[in-house]
């Protein structure tokens, strides 16, 4: 399965040839960009010539258990199915009952990380499918998108960018082209600072919590038999889901740069609450994987101005 | 850092030229031993970057804090004064989520932290703060450093700003108050009702619960040794799900003097000559 | 331009307090903050003012058009009792003046026909000492920016004071027909133009009255606010602002702007 760095899915048959219509507009003259003025401008500025607009699509069947969430649906702490982060409560009352929730857990779901990469990866491969294809350096402007298709429990990913060739200059090392989600003036900023681009680079991690008896009642504020006054505390359990749901995704992209680094990030992360002190927390985080080519050097201090107008 | 001395006649750098050097880069593999790549990541923008560098910072890491605090049942009920359960969940919280920014900002070996994104909500049952922002350290620096970790929501371009004219920052100072509107009697709003007057006992209340809110504010940023306050964001209004209950928080980036005194920066005044012919608009006479 | 002055509540004063022993406070961004620093000023602290207002009205559909007095009068002073409040802030931290001040006003659903007028600002004090209060010896009040009172100061004008001039008018309900018969009549104005126009003149006489008080040269960023508050779209609120400013020096130390075309978005 790819990595969350674009590399071409192995040769098994699995990826389709590109559209007829693709290859046919990329044959012709005219190039198609999705750049405005400005951030064109900067490209040529900067030597670097247009190629066509360039765009990969996967759409992944999202629906597990038959619940048509984009967060997929409940995974059973018992079904021991999860790599990576896990971690649990035991109830501190000594009081058993149906109802009580005595056990809880807060665990990684890793099917789903799994799941969006195969979706991600799988449409950013075509982007780079159709970006070689034209014989392009790399992809600027890149934009990237995941989102439900109508009720039909599917979840389309978008990649899409600018293709586009350096004068003058050797192609990339193993003929994948470098992307960014950079453009125009930002991209040349970066060049000025000595950063190359290398590639996008995106991750998601998600975190179920099962909450225990001590989380449902203080999400829920009520206290139960067990006193008013311990209803004010921190709820330890959904702390560590936040922490943990962020540090995830961190560690998953730094674990795939390879010394490189990560600029100009973004980090959203969302919360679906279930209900009974239960949530499943979701944390996307994007970013430019950049390497330094040449020596550290310092603008001067920018000069402060005040405008009149 | 100022520039080297070979680059004070370079000229304007040709940016084409860069381009090319750059793809030429790409185009071989990676150098096997990364003296000089360290896998940072960072939120801030290019521009934020540039201007740390041009006074000798760099990024790290992305860092991260998160706390929720529980607030009880019942709590929202109408009742008189300040809602103390609330006040403090959110100062716990907030606490909380600062302490953990703090800590990850020091085991990467940030001298600070710049650009926090602060969002702190409150629930009806819990208050959830969570701070994200990048850590940042002079260039080259290693080790740690006898001045403690500051925290701060400024930008990467303000954080340079205020270090350029001999300021720096030291923490994120908080303050919020959460109080019930109080009650007019049935007398009372009958006799005010035709008349204009002030409504005494509602001004009281409201007036005192701003005041507390930026009073431990300032508490926070005395607590830190600061001189000031700046950067003060104040927001007020009722809770979405008790519209009865009324919450005031100001926050904002504490800072101190570490200059001998405050260097001024002389600024350039410029006159931007992009307008295109404009009509006069009533409108703008607006507020 | 003040009333007698009014208590501020007990946490006002301690918290202003804690501003006196040397510690500033303000909303004021870092560039505000390096420009005031820039004209030898220093912020002290935030200071604010609210007062809660009754504001209600008996709609009735009056057959004319006419100025509302007692509700004009209402919002006069639910206004000046918050910038009095504010000022006094100002005063009791040793201010010579109050930059950056916003006027809002806040709806509370749980006081129907009442209002919060809330004015909020950042005292500043000059460092080098020399008084710069206006000609009432109270610290002036501005809408100014930073930015804005950068330039100003560099153009030997400074503030005085914040003045407003407020005017509520109701438009009467009367259609055409009814108009053409009752000419002769000398309160109802015929023409809805005419009542406008009227309106937003007495806000801005009234304004430039207070800018005479202060003994000002002339009012700068002077804005016109229309605002309906909870009386439904017949009854408006007209509101006059601006920043009376009084010369005191023939030299003007701005300099020559650079002129840029910028090739950003």
């Amino acid at each position: 399965m790819a990595d969350g760095l674009g590399q071409l899915p192995a040769d098994d048959g699995q990826v389709p040839d590109l559209p007829e219509a693709a290859e046919r507009r990329f044959s012709e003259g005219a190039f198609t960009s999705g750049l405005t003025v400005p951030d064109f401008a900067a490209c040529l500025q900067m030597g670097l010539e247009p190629v066509g607009y360039v765009q990969g699509f996967c759409v992944m069947q999202w629906q597990w258990y038959g619940m048509g969430s984009p967060f997929g649906t409940f995974g059973s702490p018992f079904s021991g199915g999860t790599r990576g982060y896990t971690e649990s409560w035991q109830c501190p009352h000594g009081y058993v009952s149906a109802e009580h929730r005595g056990w809880g857990q807060n665990y990684e779901q890793s099917w789903i990380e799994d799941a969006w990469h195969q979706g991600f990866d799988g449409a950013y491969s075509r982007m780079l499918e159709e970006a070689s294809a034209a014989g392009a350096h790399g992809v600027v402007g890149v934009t990237d998108t995941s989102q439900p298709l109508g009720d039909l429990g599917v979840l389309e990913f978008r990649v899409q960018g600018t293709a586009v060739k350096v004068a003058g200059a050797a192609p990339p090392a193993d003929g994948r082209p470098w992307t960014t989600y950079l453009a125009g003036q930002r991209l040349a900023k970066s060049i000025e600072a000595g950063l190359a681009p290398v590639s996008i680079a995106a991750t998601v991690a998600s975190v179920r919590v099962w909450a225990y008896c001590v989380t449902e009642y203080l999400t829920e504020g009520s206290s139960g038999s067990w006193g008013y006054q311990s209803a004010a505390a921190e709820i330890d359990q959904m702390s560590k889901a936040h922490m943990a749901v962020r540090r995830i995704a961190r560690e998953q992209i730094r674990g795939r740069l390879d010394h490189d680094s990560l600029h100009g990030a973004s980090m959203i992360t969302s919360e679906r609450e279930l209900g009974q002190g239960d949530a499943e927390l979701q944390c996307i985080l994007r970013g430019n994987r950049v390497r330094r080519f040449k020596a550290f050097d310092p603008l001067p201090a920018p000069r402060p101005t005040v405008r009149l107008l | 850092m100022s520039p080297a001395p070979g680059d004070e006649g370079a000229g304007p750098v040709d940016i084409g030229t860069e381009m090319r050097a750059a793809a030429d880069f790409l185009s071989r593999p990676p150098s096997a031993t990364p003296a000089d790549r360290g896998a940072r990541t960072s939120d801030l923008s290019m521009d934020e970057e540039i201007a740390l560098h041009s006074i000798g910072w760099e990024p790290l890491q992305l860092v991260c804090g998160a706390c929720l605090f529980s607030v009880p049942m019942g709590v929202w009920n109408w009742g008189q004064g300040e809602i103390a359960y609330a006040s403090n969940a959110y100062a716990r919280a907030f606490a909380g989520a600062s302490e953990q920014l703090h800590a990850e900002c020091t085991k990467v070996g940030g001298r600070g932290v710049v650009g926090v994104h602060v969002e702190a909500e409150v629930y009806r049952h819990h208050v959830d703060v969570v701070l994200l922002g990048t850590a940042v350290r002079p260039v080259g620096s290693t080790g740690l450093s006898a001045d403690p970790v500051f925290v701060s929501d400024l930008s990467g371009r303000d954080f340079a700003l205020l270090m350029s004219s001999g300021w720096a920052p030291l923490g994120l100072a908080v303050g919020a108050s959460f109080v019930y509107a109080p009650r007019r009697s049935a007398g009372t709003a009958m006799k005010q009702k035709s008349q204009n007057i002030e409504l005494t006992n509602f001004t009281e209340a409201m007036y005192s619960a701003r005041e507390a809110a930026m009073e431990r504010m300032q508490e926070a940023a005395l607590g830190m040794d600061a001189t000031g306050v700046v950067e003060v964001k104040v927001t007020e209004g009722p809770m979405d799900f008790a519209r009865h209950a009324v919450s005031f928080t100001a926050y904002g980036t504490a800072v101190h003097l570490v200059a001998d005194q405050h260097r001024t920066l002389s600024p350039r005044m410029i006159l931007p000559m992009d307008d295109p012919v404009q009509a006069f608009d009533v409108s703008s006479l607006r507020g | 331009m003040s009333d007698a002055p009014q208590d501020l509540p007990e946490g006002a004063s301690r918290r202003l307090e804690e501003l006196e022993k040397g510690l500033f406070t303000s909303d004021l961004s870092v560039n505000e903050f390096l420009l005031i620093k820039e004209v030898g000023f220093h912020p002290l602290g935030f200071v604010m003012g609210s007062s809660i207002y009754h504001t209600g009205i008996q709609t009735r559909k009056w057959g004319q058009s006419q100025e509302l007095t007692k509700l004009t009068g209402a919002m006069y002073e639910a206004r000046e009792l918050a910038m009095t409040r504010m000022e006094e802030e100002a005063a009791e931290l040793g201010a010579d003046g109050v930059v950056g001040v916003r006027l809002d006003v806040n709806y509370y659903e749980w006081g129907k026909d009442a209002a919060e007028f809330i004015a909020v600002g950042t005292a500043v004090k000059a460092e080098s000492g020399v008084s710069h209060r206006n000609k009432l010896g109270k610290p002036f009040t501005s809408d100014l920016s930073g930015q804005d009172f950068w330039t100003l100061m560099q153009t030997g004008y400074i503030p005085q004071g914040l003045v407003m001039g407020t005017c509520v008018y109701h438009i009467a309900h009367r259609g055409l027909g009814q108009t053409l018969g009752s000419a002769g009549q000398n309160v109802e104005l015929p023409n809805f133009t005419q009542a406008l126009y009227e309106a937003r003149e007495l806000a801005m006489t009234r304004m430039q009255d207070e800018a005479n008080e202060l003994d000002a040269s002339g009012i700068v960023g002077v804005r016109l606010e229309e605002k309906s508050h909870q009386w439904g779209s017949h009854t408006i609120e007209f509101l006059s602002l601006g920043t009376a400013v009084v010369k005191t020096s023939d030299q003007v130390t701005l300099p020559t702007p650079l002129t840029i075309i910028s090739l950003d978005n």
